[in-house]
C-alpha cells in the first residue's frame, strides 16, 4: 500500500482509474517577482549651470487605485546626491532605507575624509540592480541619480535590468515619453547645460510635472522637488502643480457633464 | 576530588585588584580557558595587563550627551598628526574609545559595527547603547572560553545616545565584564583619571563642560604617568544634532562626531593652564 | 636565544601582557633589506635596497605595484607580502568595480591590518612575517602607511623598515620638515639619501640594487629599476652622505644598530 499522505483519501484506482497527481508536482521553474505591486510613476530631472533639479510626485498607486498620496520618492544620500525612484515602492524602500542608509553609515564612520559622491552611489546602485536581475529577482525600479560631483552636475539613470544611461535631461516611466521631449527642447545636449539657469531648470521641471499630471493617470499634482548645487541639497516637499488649466477637457468626450 | 572544588566560588566581578605574579610557574597560566585551582583565568588577567600599558582613555556621561577622550601617545615625530585615529564611530550614534592593543581594538570595533548594522537590518532602527554593550561583552567573553583563541587585549569605553535612555556610557573589559558608568577610565593613567572623574558632579554637567574636563583629565593623567612621551589629545562627543530639542531630560538618537577643533584647542589651552598652575582651582564652572 | 613558556603561539599572553610570537614576527622584518618611504604635498615615494642571493642570481623584488595610485615596499618574508599585495589588489579592484572609485589608501591599509590581526588571535595560524610601506595617492592627497605583522598600521611623513633601517630613520627625522614642499626629484633624492645612510660599510647604491617608485597627484604609480635609477644615483653622488662621506677613510662612527 502506498503510505504517502498524498495518496490518502483519493478515489480508488480500480473504480475511477489512475489518479492524476500531476498537479501536485510543480514542473514550473522558480518564479520571483514578475511585476511590481505598489508603484510610483515618473521621476524627472534636468541639469543646469551649477547643479541639477530633480522631481517626483508623492503618489503610490496600487494598480489604478491612488493608494498612498504622501510617499517620498526622492532620497538625499550623503551631502550632494539625491536618488529618485519610480516603479515598485517596497523595492524602493529597500533600496532607500536599507541599502543606501547603511552604505552612508559605513562610509561616514570611517572618518577618513572620504565621502561617497553621486557617481560612486550611482555605480553602486547600478551594480545592485544588475546583480539582482542576473539572479532573475530584480528590484523593480527605475532610478535617477542626481548630484554634484567633482565640480560638475551629475545625472544618470539605472533600471531593473541593470541598464545604465546618462544624459543632461532624464525622465523615467511615463515621463520618458512625455517629459523628455519637453526637457530636450530646453536642453538638447550636454553643451546646452551651460546656458540653462537654475530658474529656467526649475520652471521646466515644474512644467513637466504639470503636463505629467494632465496626461499620466497614475500621477498626482503633489510632488517633491530637490535642487542639488555645489553648496548643498535644497529640498521642497509638497509642491503643487501650478497654473493648471483643464479647459481642454470641455472639448473631450467623457469629461464633465456632456451631451452626446 | 578535593572538597574545595565543590565549594561555591565567590562571584568574580572585577579582575583589576588581583595580584598577578603568583600565577607564574603554576602552569595554569599557559592556556586560555583554563581555571586555576582558586578559580582564576590567568590569561584574561594577562590581557588586562596589556590594557594597563595603553594610553589613557576616558568617557564622561553628561546630561545632554557623552564625551570620549584618549591620550594618543606619539612614538615618533615622523607620524602624521591627526591621522591614526583611536576613537571609532560605530553606527552614527555610538563611539568606542579603546585602550590596549590597537589592532585588537580595531577588531573589536569592527565587530561592534557589524552588531549595529545587523540590528538595523533586523529592526530598522539604531541599536540602543545598552544592547551594544551587552553584545560586545558577550563577544569579549567568547574569547575567554576557548584555548584556540586569546582574550582581547582591550578595554573598550562605549558611549552613545539612544531614544530610550538618552546618554549611555559603558566599559567592557577583556573578561567580557561590562558596567555602565557616569565616568569611566582605562589605560595607563586610569587611577589618576578616576580620581579626577569622581570629583565631577556627574552626570549633571553639559557636554561643553565635559569637553573641558576631559581635556584637563587627560593632561593630568598624562602628567602623572607618561610625562616623558609626546601625546595627542583625541576627543569626540555624542549629542543631539543641532536644532533638535534641548531640555533637561534629553533623549533621542545622538550623533557621534569629533569635537570641533576650536573647542578642543580651547580645552587644551585651559588644560595646560591648569597643569602649570598645578592647583586644584580647576573645579569652578 | 632562549625559549620561555609564553612564546609557543600567538594566543598566549605573557604575564606582562605581551604576545611573544607577534614580537618575533616583527623581528622577521629586520631580516629583510631596507625600504624607505616618504611623502610631500604632491608625491609619495618608495625606495628600497634589493638583495641577490648569489652573484649570478637575480635581485629580489622589493616594490610591488597594486594599482595606478598605489604600491607597496616590503621587508621580510616576500611570499607573505605577495599574499597581502594580492589581497590589496582585490580590494582595489572591487572598489573600482563597485564604487567607480580608486580605493582610499587608509582603507586598503586597514583591510590588510584587520587580516593580520586575526592571525594574532587564533591558534593554528602564524602572524605575517613581513612589514610593508604603503605609498599612494587618493582624493585626500599622498599618503604613506607602515604596516606591521601585529596588525598595527600608522601613517607617517617618512618611514623606514628592514635591516639597519634605524640609520635611515635618523636621516628622515633630521630632514622630514623639508619633505612637505619638496618636488618630485628632491623627494626621491631624500629617499635615496636615507637609504644610503642605512647601507653597511662596504656597500653602495648601484643601478642593480636600487629600486625606486613614485606616485603623485595626477601621476600614476611607476616603478624604476636598473638603468632608470642611474640619473638619480648620479645626482646623489655629488651630495655628501650625511654620515660623513663614503669614499674617504673616515672613522667607523656609527655602529650598526640592527641586524
Amino acid at each position: 500500500m502506498n503510505h504517502l499522505p498524498e495518496a490518502w483519501g483519493r478515489p480508488r484506482n480500480d473504480v475511477y482509474g489512475t489518479y492524476d497527481a500531476s498537479y501536485l508536482q510543480s514542473s514550473m521553474p522558480n518564479q520571483h517577482t514578475q511585476s511590481p505591486i505598489v508603484t510610483g510613476t515618473s521621476v524627472v530631472a534636468l541639469k543646469f549651470n551649477g547643479g541639477v533639479v530633480i522631481a517626483a510626485d508623492n503618489l503610490a498607486s496600487y494598480g489604478s487605485l491612488a493608494r498612498f498620496t504622501n510617499v517620498e520618492r526622492l532620497k538625499q544620500v550623503g551631502t550632494h546626491t539625491v536618488v529618485g525612484a519610480g516603479g515598485d515602492i517596497s523595492d524602493m524602500q529597500y533600496l532607500h532605507e536599507k541599502l543606501l542608509d547603511s552604505l552612508i553609515i559605513k562610509e561616514e564612520y570611517q572618518n577618513d575624509g572620504h565621502h561617497l559622491r553621486a557617481s560612486h552611489i550611482y555605480r553602486y546602485l547600478s551594480k545592485v540592480l544588475y546583480q539582482r536581475r542576473c539572479k532573475f529577482d530584480p528590484l523593480w525600479n527605475t532610478l535617477l541619480v542626481a548630484g554634484w560631483d567633482d565640480g560638475k552636475p551629475f545625472l544618470a539613470s539605472a533600471d531593473l535590468l541593470g541598464t545604465t544611461f546618462s544624459a543632461p535631461a532624464l525622465a523615467t516611466g511615463f515621463g520618458a515619453h512625455l517629459a523628455v521631449p519637453l526637457l530636450r527642447r530646453v536642453c538638447p545636449d550636454e553643451a546646452a547645460v551651460e546656458n540653462i539657469t537654475r530658474e529656467q531648470a526649475v520652471d521646466t521641471i515644474e512644467e513637466c510635472m504639470k503636463v505629467l499630471f494632465y496626461r499620466d493617470a497614475r500621477s498626482l499634482s503633489k510632488y517633491s522637488l530637490a535642487i542639488i548645487t555645489g553648496k548643498d541639497v535644497e529640498g521642497a516637499a509638497e509642491c503643487e502643480a501650478k497654473n493648471q488649466s483643464w479647459k481642454f477637457a470641455e472639448g473631450i468626450r467623457g469629461y464633465g457633464t456632456q451631451v452626446v | 576530588m578535593p572538597s574545595s572544588v565543590l565549594q561555591p566560588l565567590p562571584l568574580q566581578e572585577s579582575i583589576h585588584h588581583f595580584p598577578v605574579m603568583t600565577s607564574i610557574g603554576t602552569g595554569y597560566d599557559l592556556s586560555n580557558s583554563v581555571f586555576s585551582p582558586d578559580g582564576r583565568n590567568f590569561q584574561v588577567e594577562y590581557a588586562t595587563k596589556a590594557v594597563e600599558n595603553g594610553g589613557t582613555a576616558i568617557g564622561i556621561r553628561c546630561k545632554d550627551g557623552v564625551v570620549l577622550a584618549v591620550e594618543k601617545l606619539i612614538g615618533s615625530k615622523l607620524l602624521v598628526l591627526g591621522s591614526n585615529k583611536r576613537i571609532a564611530s560605530v553606527d552614527s550614534h555610538i563611539g568606542i574609545a579603546c585602550s590596549g592593543l590597537i589592532p585588537d581594538a580595531r577588531h573589536f570595533t569592527s565587530r561592534a559595527r557589524s552588531e549595529a548594522s545587523n540590528w538595523r537590518k533586523l529592526y530598522r532602527s539604531p541599536i540602543p547603547i545598552s544592547s551594544m554593550a551587552d553584545a560586545m561583552g558577550g563577544y569579549a567573553q567568547a574569547y575567554t572560553l576557548y584555548s584556540s583563541v586569546r582574550p582581547f587585549g582591550v578595554t573598550a569605553i562605549i558611549g552613545g545616545m539612544d531614544e530610550a535612555g538618552g546618554p549611555g556610557l559603558w566599559m567592557v573589559e577583556p573578561s567580557g565584564v561590562g558596567w555602565g558608568y557616569f565616568g569611566a577610565a582605562t589605560g595607563r593613567g586610569r587611577q589618576a583619571a578616576k580620581a579626577e572623574l569622581e570629583k565631577l558632579p556627574l552626570p549633571n554637567i553639559t557636554v561643553e563642560e565635559a569637553v573641558r574636563q576631559a581635556a584637563r583629565i587627560i593632561y593630568f593623567a598624562h602628567d602623572d604617568n607618561s610625562k616623558d612621551k609626546d601625546f595627542e589629545l583625541e576627543m569626540t562627543w555624542v549629542r543631539l544634532e543641532k536644532g533638535s530639542a534641548e531640555d533637561a531630560a534629553v533623549k533621542g538618537w545622538g550623533k557621534h562626531e569629533e569635537v570641533p577643533k576650536e573647542l578642543v584647542a580651547e580645552a587644551e589651552r585651559l588644560a595646560k593652564e591648569s597643569m602649570e598652575g598645578g592647583g586644584d582651582e580647576e573645579m569652578e564652572e | 636565544m632562549f625559549r620561555n613558556n609564553y612564546d609557543n603561539d600567538s594566543v598566549t599572553f605573557s604575564p606582562q601582557g605581551r604576545i611573544f610570537q607577534v614580537e618575533y614576527a616583527l623581528e622577521a622584518i629586520k631580516q629583510g633589506s631596507v625600504a624607505v618611504g616618504l611623502v610631500s604635498k604632491t608625491h609619495a615615494v618608495l625606495v628600497a635596497l634589493k638583495r641577490n642571493a648569489e652573484e649570478l642570481g637575480s635581485y629580489q623584488k622589493k616594490i610591488i605595484g597594486i594599482d595606478t595610485h598605489l604600491g607597496v615596499a616590503l621587508a621580510g618574508l616576500a611570499p607573505d607580502a605577495r599574499v597581502l599585495s594580492n589581497f590589496m589588489r582585490q580590494q582595489s579592484m572591487s572598489s573600482r568595480l563597485l564604487y567607480n572609485r580608486p580605493v582610499p589608501i587608509s582603507r586598503v591599509v586597514n583591510a590588510i591590518a584587520n587580516k593580520a590581526q586575526v592571525n594574532t588571535q587564533h591558534y593554528g595560524r602564524r602572524p605575517y612575517g613581513v612589514g610593508l610601506l604603503v605609498a599612494g595617492v587618493d582624493e585626500t592627497g599622498p599618503h604613506l602607511w607602515e604596516f606591521q605583522p601585529s596588525g598595527m598600521v600608522l601613517e607617517y611623513k617618512g618611514a623606514a623598515i628592514g635591516a639597519r633601517s634605524q640609520s635611515a630613520r635618523t636621516y628622515l627625522e633630521r630632514a622630514f620638515e623639508e619633505f612637505v614642499d619638496s618636488n618630485r626629484e628632491e623627494l626621491v633624492l631624500h629617499g635615496l639619501k636615507a637609504l644610503r645612510d642605512s647601507l653597511a660599510q662596504d656597500k653602495e647604491l648601484t643601478t642593480a640594487n636600487t629600486t625606486v617608485s613614485v606616485v603623485g597627484i595626477g601621476e600614476n604609480f611607476k616603478l624604476y629599476d636598473g638603468d632608470e635609477v642611474g640619473e638619480w644615483l648620479e645626482k646623489l653622488g655629488n651630495v655628501q652622505s650625511s654620515r660623513g662621506g663614503r669614499t674617504g677613510e673616515e672613522a667607523v662612527e656609527s655602529m650598526d644598530t640592527s641586524e
